[in-house]
């Protein structure tokens, strides 16, 4: 319903409000266009609204069989990532609920081979046994990943764990088309719980992640942030500024902020100035929070040129980021790399904050194909018109920094070095959706 | 932009406050009635032209789908089935579209004005509408014109307009260089004062503008400005409609709606506003200058998020490389060809060997030779090219075929499905088609497309002179009484106005001799557009609310207005006997019709002087003088009208025995079959006037209680 005088333009929050009367094919086409036209754009909201619409989807999708209900998730995931394939999240969070209904469906399998296990021992089975060990654990720590970072110090040990388990999705793959949809069906006979429940569930979990993940990550932030120290960061990310209140509440420091100029430089203005124009994603939360100027922390705004020179005094880089490649590598906005590369120089450390929805399994063979590029009347207005004419003006929304340049990540799971971040995405994602 | 956007689409408060508040319109103007684009609109409607490989009106559309537009009527003018075709098959008719509802609208209008009039009368506006052409390219978010609209709105009812003009510097590419467009403004109010066109290419001498002395006493800060790009999308209030309605006479939604509203402020008390963005992309496609320089803006991405590699239509596959190089999936490079800057490819398309792409649009499926060198062309659908030849700054529609080694140069315009031979080249400008504007094929000619080829020249204006009298469409599409030297087209109308022009009327009443080329003009007009209805068969009130509208416009005099009835009614009615129609059927056939149109121009029925009905009948007797059977259809008309009760036997006897009606041989021969009818109408009028006379007192009597 956006029908209202100020709300005219549709976008995240009118698209929300649609998705419980439109029919399901209606409103995947909506999201589609919303983000052809960029205007559901930059991560969160992006991640917000797949999920939302994901949740329908498989709501809608009237079977019980995990293999439909993959299909299903699959042509719908296609379909929006085709739409922008720039916004990486919407990818990332097709993944997980691909990988949820993944793991409700071999559940099953396991629970039904218990039963079956009474009756007759099958022999191809047995390496499944294996299987049936680490499972719960991994269910456990799917659970606990939403409970947040609480229990950070487990996830390693889980993985520890699960690197020896490593051969496990290869196990399960050859199983997965034949043999198993006879079974599942068997089973959710003689079960009370559908797959179907239980993946909306996890879903509703992945929403709730999407929620908390900024305080999850400011959590962290007294582990690195100490007094008097300077640190630099860059546009006007939530989830940064977050880390940044959480230690002003303790510790008294000095923030330098670039302004990002010409895409997010206003956006900048109003955060340093604590005027914040409402925006979508941040409107959930206390969007009505304090800047950091009334918490008495010096903050020092400066034009994205002088990072160079004033590098030399800051002690960290804290830096938000667009998306993060499985290789460590990340997109950002633009000017990121700018500034990951000068702290390189002065041997100042790079942390970067990130979402663990952010985290996307692709590798990044074609840097080139990340970035987008935006309105070139930001740097060059188009009233002038001789220049317009005459010149190729580009305007790049994101960065691509390489792995190298960064020196700790810190999700909502804990701090985690660049070269680890493998790790995290193999746990987060099935092997067979990374590509599907 | 973006966090603007959403800025506006996360306010709780407006959410539930304004949910009572009428859900947006807006009006798609397909057509706008102007001949720009041919010889490409023969065949399509110019608003399903590529524009970056995706036809014009997407970008509208999803314009208005940015804007967050409900319900939306789309106009369509010309070639309005291939349009509907279209729509129908598109996303926007689909069940998912963001219209919650899509009113896909035919009408015979001529002109904007006619559209909006027609609009006003079907009543489908129910609150504030957005009115753009459809050929608008825009990524403004127009919540904020529309805010201050209505804040405007509340305090003012007489505020019915805001325009949305986007600043553009002295020079743009983008604003249109022929006409430009004088806003003069009062910033303090953003108020429109006065507007005036400034034609550059008027050999009137230095361009002026005249500014009301009243506009300069009164308004103490002033703004005249040349500098802004008139996107047309105007924010109208329903007052709107009804002004249109008014004023008959208006037809463009600048030149002269925007300017006569405010010139008659004082009438009507009526404000319009400027909303003037200096952020954000709006532009028009309103020639083949604008269709160059908009391409080039939606390539070098300051229309984004409207480029193709945004991908509007489903199916297609852009990806942007490098430099502004769009390509789609499945296109055939050869390992040695350059493809340069700034250049969109289309899927299917294969480039051979040593052929350099610059600066060019390539559409799908094009078949590119080797060694060819294309340089800022637009190159639509299925064309294919053959070796070593040059294409530069042309516009190469659907399915063309250019053989090898021709050369195309600046400006040219290859329409649908020509053919040019090997070795050819194409001069700058030429304009070369397969079609005319009846839709037929041409005949080909050699000498501009090769002996091999397919195709005609196409020039503006001489297009069909060896036609008879079968083709109308453009006729009835309405361009021609507006812009006669630019489209009179058939032959039958040219020569229906010379034979006016050439025919002496040494009675004709004229007021003075200064304005005799504006009634001429009026004449031709309104015989043309009357001769027209004839021939499609309109009712007479269309005939007649036509008629009216073109005198007004003119001011012309009610003899003027018989003179053009008779001139058109009898250029048909002798048609109709080419045709082998019997005289008295086809004037029975005319006469009864359209009745009310001959009845509305005279006004003597009570009076003893029957001057009106006598000049009726002596126009019809000068006409046909120069007609065959001139004599034969004069006496049949004469009873027709007497019949029809058109016109009284008294007028009869007077135009007899008026001195104009014999007073040279050819009148009196004309009139000779006639004479017979007069003796006996005034033989019958004395058996019977007794009873006549009782009725017709009657008559009179009720009629002057009328009045």
């Amino acid at each position: 319903m956006p029908s209202t005088a100020l709300a005219l333009t549709p976008g995240l929050s009118s698209f929300l409000k649609s998705l419980k009367t439109n029919p399901i094919d209606t409103s995947i086409e909506n999201l589609v266009s919303l983000l052809k036209r960029r205007q559901i754009r930059h991560s969160r909201s992006c991640a917000t609204a797949t999920a939302y619409l994901l949740l329908r989807v498989v709501s809608a999708c009237r079977t019980s069989e995990s293999t439909k209900l993959i299909e299903r998730v699959q042509s719908v995931g296609r379909r929006l990532m085709a739409a922008q394939p720039r916004e990486m999240v919407v990818g990332n969070i097709v993944r997980r609920v691909l990988g949820l209904i993944r793991d409700e469906a071999e559940d099953d399998r396991e629970a039904e081979f218990a039963l079956s296990e009474a009756g007759s021992e099958s022999q191809p089975q047995t390496p499944r046994a294996f299987d049936d060990a680490s499972m719960p654990l991994d269910r456990d720590m799917l659970g606990m990943r939403s409970d947040g970072g609480d229990r950070s110090s487990r996830p390693p040990l889980t993985s520890m764990f699960s690197l020896l388990s490593h051969p496990e999705p290869e196990n399960s793959l050859p199983s997965t088309p034949g043999s198993q949809s006879p079974n599942a069906r068997l089973f959710s006979h003689g079960h009370t719980k559908d797959v179907r429940a239980e993946v909306l569930e996890g879903i509703n979990e992945i929403i709730d992640e999407l929620g908390q993940v900024d305080d999850q990550i400011a959590a962290y932030a007294l582990d690195h942030i100490h007094s008097n120290e300077i640190i630099l960061t860059h546009t006007s990310s939530t989830t940064v500024q977050k880390f940044l209140l959480k230690a002003a509440a303790k510790r008294k420091f000095t923030v330098i902020i670039a302004e990002s100029f010409p895409n997010n430089h206003e956006a900048t203005h109003a955060t340093v100035s604590g005027n914040i124009v409402g925006d979508d994603e941040n409107l959930s939360f206390d969007s009505f929070q304090k800047p950091l100027i009334a918490h008495g922390i010096t903050v020092i705004l400066i034009p994205d040129s002088a990072v160079f020179a004033l590098m030399s005094r800051v002690n960290k880089v804290i830096l938000g980021t667009h998306s993060v490649l499985a290789n460590g590598g990340l997109v950002a906005a633009a000017g990121t790399r700018v500034i990951a590369r000068a702290a390189k120089v002065h041997q100042t450390p790079v942390v970067v904050v990130s979402g663990v929805y952010k985290l996307s399994p692709v590798y990044p063979f074609d840097f080139d194909s990340l970035i987008e590029y935006g309105d070139a009347s930001k740097v060059l207005p188009f009233e002038d018109g001789d220049l317009v004419d005459k010149i190729d003006v580009q305007n790049p929304i994101y960065d691509y920094v390489p792995a190298e340049l960064v020196d700790l990540y810190i999700t909502n799971l804990g701090g985690h070095a660049p070269s680890y971040l493998y790790r995290i995405v193999s746990d987060h994602y099935r092997k067979e959706d990374i590509s599907f | 932009m973006g966090a603007k956007q959403k800025g506006g689409g996360s306010k709780p408060k407006a959410n539930t406050a304004d949910e009572v508040e009428d859900t947006l319109q807006a009006v798609v103007l397909a057509d706008t009635f102007e001949p720009r684009f041919e010889p490409f609109t023969l065949d399509k409607p110019r608003c399903l032209l590529p524009l970056a490989n995706t036809p014009i009106i997407e970008y509208t559309l999803e314009f208005l789908a940015n804007a967050g537009v409900e319900e939306v009527f789309l106009y369509a003018g010309a070639h309005s089935d291939l349009l509907e075709k279209y729509i129908n098959a598109s996303k926007w008719r689909a069940a998912s579209s963001p219209f919650k509802q899509f009113t896909f609208l035919k009408s015979t209008s001529a002109s904007v004005g006619d559209v909006m009039r027609d609009l006003d009368g079907k009543h489908l506006i129910t609150g504030d509408f957005i009115v753009v052409s459809g050929d608008v390219i825009s990524n403004m978010p127009i919540e904020g014109a529309l805010t201050k609209h209505r804040a405007r709105r509340e305090k003012d009812k007489n505020a019915i307009m805001t325009m949305v003009l986007r600043e553009a510097g002295r020079n743009h590419r983008t604003k249109s260089s022929s006409v430009s467009p004088v806003f003069v403004i009062d910033p303090t109010k953003d108020r429109c004062l006065h507007y005036e066109e400034i034609d550059h290419h008027s050999d009137e001498g230095p361009a002026r503008v005249n500014i009301d002395t009243e506009i300069l006493l009164t308004t103490p800060e002033l703004d005249i400005r040349q500098d802004l790009i008139d996107c047309s999308i105007d924010i109208c209030t329903p007052d709107v409609l009804s002004l249109w309605s008014d004023s008959f006479d208006y037809q463009s939604p600048r030149k002269h709606y925007l300017f006569g509203v405010l010139k008659d402020y004082e009438l009507n008390g009526k404000t319009i506003h400027t909303h003037i963005i200096k952020e954000d992309y709006a532009a028009r496609v309103r020639n083949l200058k604008a269709y160059d320089a908009v391409s080039k803006d939606i390539i070098s991405r300051w229309t984004y998020p409207l480029c193709p590699d945004t991908n509007l239509l489903p199916g297609h596959t852009y990806a942007l490389r490098k430099s502004n190089l769009y390509q789609e999936q499945g296109v055939t490079l050869a390992r040695s060809c350059v493809i340069g800057r700034r250049t969109v490819i289309g899927k299917g398309t294969s480039i051979g060997d040593k052929t350099t792409v610059r600066d060019t649009v390539l559409g799908r499926n094009c078949k590119i030779g080797r060694g060819v060198k294309l340089e800022g062309a637009y190159i639509w659908d299925g064309v294919t090219i053959g070796d070593n030849t040059s294409v530069t700054g042309a516009i190469i529609a659907d399915g063309v075929v250019i053989g090898k080694n021709c050369s195309v140069a600046a400006g040219a315009l290859l329409s649908y499905a020509v053919k040019i031979a090997d070795g050819i080249a194409v001069e700058a400008g030429k304009r070369i088609t397969k079609s005319r504007r009846d839709g037929s094929e041409a005949i080909t000619d050699a000498k501009v497309v090769g002996a091999d080829g397919e195709g005609r020249e196409f020039i503006q204006g001489e297009d069909d002179d060896e036609d008879d009298d079968d083709d109308i469409s453009v006729a009835s599409s309405g361009l021609v009484y507006r812009n006669p030297e630019a489209s009179l087209s058939s032959a039958s109308i040219s020569t229906l106005s010379s034979e006016m022009s050439d025919g002496s009327w040494p009675h004709s009443a004229r007021s003075s001799f200064s304005d005799a080329e504006e009634q001429d003009n009026f004449h031709h007009d309104a015989s043309v557009s009357i001769f027209d209805s004839l021939r499609d068969g309109v009712t007479a009130d269309v005939v007649q609310l036509e008629l009216v509208s073109l005198r007004m416009t003119a001011n012309a005099s009610d003899n003027q207005v018989r003179r053009a009835i008779v001139s058109s009614f009898m250029k048909y009615i002798t048609q109709l006997m080419e045709g082998g129609k019997n005289a008295g059927v086809a004037v029975h056939d005319v006469f009864s019709t359209y009745r009310e149109v001959v009845d509305r121009t005279l006004f003597d029925r009570n009076k003893d002087q029957k001057k009106d009905q006598v000049d009726f009948l002596l126009q019809l007797q000068m006409d046909l003088v120069h007609r065959s059977k001139g004599s034969n259809v004069l006496l049949f008309a004469a009873k027709e009208l007497y019949e029809l009760e058109l016109v009284d036997e008294e007028a009869y006897e007077q135009w007899w025995n008026d001195e104009r009606s014999s007073e040279s041989e050819e009148m009196r021969n004309v009139r000779a079959q006639a004479q017979q009818f007069v003796e006996w109408l005034a033989n019958a009028e004395e058996e019977s006037s007794e009873e006549d006379e009782e009725e017709d007192d009657d008559d009179d009597e009720e009629e002057s209680d009328d009045e």
